[in-house]
């Protein structure tokens, strides 16, 4: 593992720690009260989502181009990240909903975006798994139409109806709701790059063991 | 991770099962009369702490079952490895 790692996973671990305290401080919103705290796990789970599936499609562009094996493996661990943070984003928002909207879903343009998405990384995932020989480009290929998605999920909500608060809920943000946003994000990002960069480690001793295998064989 | 990919396909067969059912229910009855919180039926007054509770815990044990699956993982693949050198030199010093 590169010298960043430990260090890095200490830091993000302290923060992990002291999140909860700058959550628990933060003022309850005027209409949501109590349950608008699960905000500081929601976005930032929802912003891993849509960078996980950047990162995937970006990837997957340049292995489908130069054939670079080691964007495949970005491509494959990314692709993972989408699913995990894709759950966690789609579990805390209807826990949010219940309280707010009344509802535990709505058909709206956003939540039906996000989980396509989100169907389309397990769509990779199961392909990579059971595709066989092959089936990496056709997961590429599938990757893309992911990182298409993106920015039709992020901009949703200023164009269509819809109850999902819109973008500018963020920018306009006091700093008594920010600091801890912000802090809770970037502790999250951390924890992205540390899962992104020990999953493409388990990819790349995968394909070690498969060089030694054919060297046996050869 | 056949159990995962097992447990994962099943997941995703019951909420696409699940979305179809939500997507076929009725839409809500128009409000005819208001009523104070405090008179609704405990089930329907909601307290905001377990939902808040819920999300918390699911994102944490989400979080810390990925790092133990990827631990596994490498773990296994790191020992192969291992084995296949060791097999390697043995069969080269032969």
């Amino acid at each position: 593992m590169p010298n960043w790692f430990i260090p890095l996973a200490v830091v993000c671990a302290l923060m992990f720690a002291t999140a909860p305290i700058l959550i628990a401080n933060a003022p309850y919103e005027s209409t949501m009260g109590l349950v608008q705290k699960i905000f500081y796990v929601h976005l930032p789970s929802a912003w891993m989502f849509l960078l996980g599936a950047i990162i995937c499609g970006m990837a997957s562009v340049r292995f489908l181009f130069r054939g670079d094996p080691r964007q495949d493996r970005l491509a494959w661990a990314a692709a993972e990240l989408v699913v995990l943070f894709g759950v966690l984003t789609l579990v805390t928002g209807p826990l949010w909903a219940r309280k707010a909207w009344g509802v535990w879903w709505q058909w709206d343009v956003r939540l039906t975006a996000s989980l396509m998405g989100w169907m389309v990384a397990v769509a990779y995932l199961l392909l990579r798994k059971y595709g066989g020989p092959g089936s990496e480009k056709l997961a590429a290929g599938l990757a893309l139409f992911g990182m298409a998605n993106v920015p039709f999920v992020y901009i949703s909500v200023n164009y269509w109806r819809t109850i999902h608060p819109t973008t500018n809920v963020v920018p306009s943000l006091p700093t008594s709701f920010g600091v801890p946003l912000w802090f809770s994000a970037l502790t999250f990002l951390l924890l992205f790059v540390l899962l992104l960069r020990i999953r493409v480690r388990l990819e790349e001793q995968r394909a070690r063991v498969d060089t030694l295998y054919l060297s046996m064989d050869a | 991770m056949k159990l995962l990919s097992a447990l994962l396909v099943v997941f995703v067969s019951c909420a696409a099962g699940g979305a179809l059912v939500l997507a076929q229910q009725p839409p809500p009855q128009q409000q005819d009369e208001f009523v104070p919180i405090d008179q609704l039926p405990p089930q329907d007054q909601l307290p905001a702490a377990p939902l808040l509770v819920a999300a918390y815990s699911f994102v944490v044990l989400a979080l810390f079952a990925y790092v133990v699956s990827v631990a596994r993982r490498l773990t296994s693949v790191q020992r192969e490895l291992e084995r296949l050198e060791t097999d390697l030199k043995r069969g080269s010093s032969a």
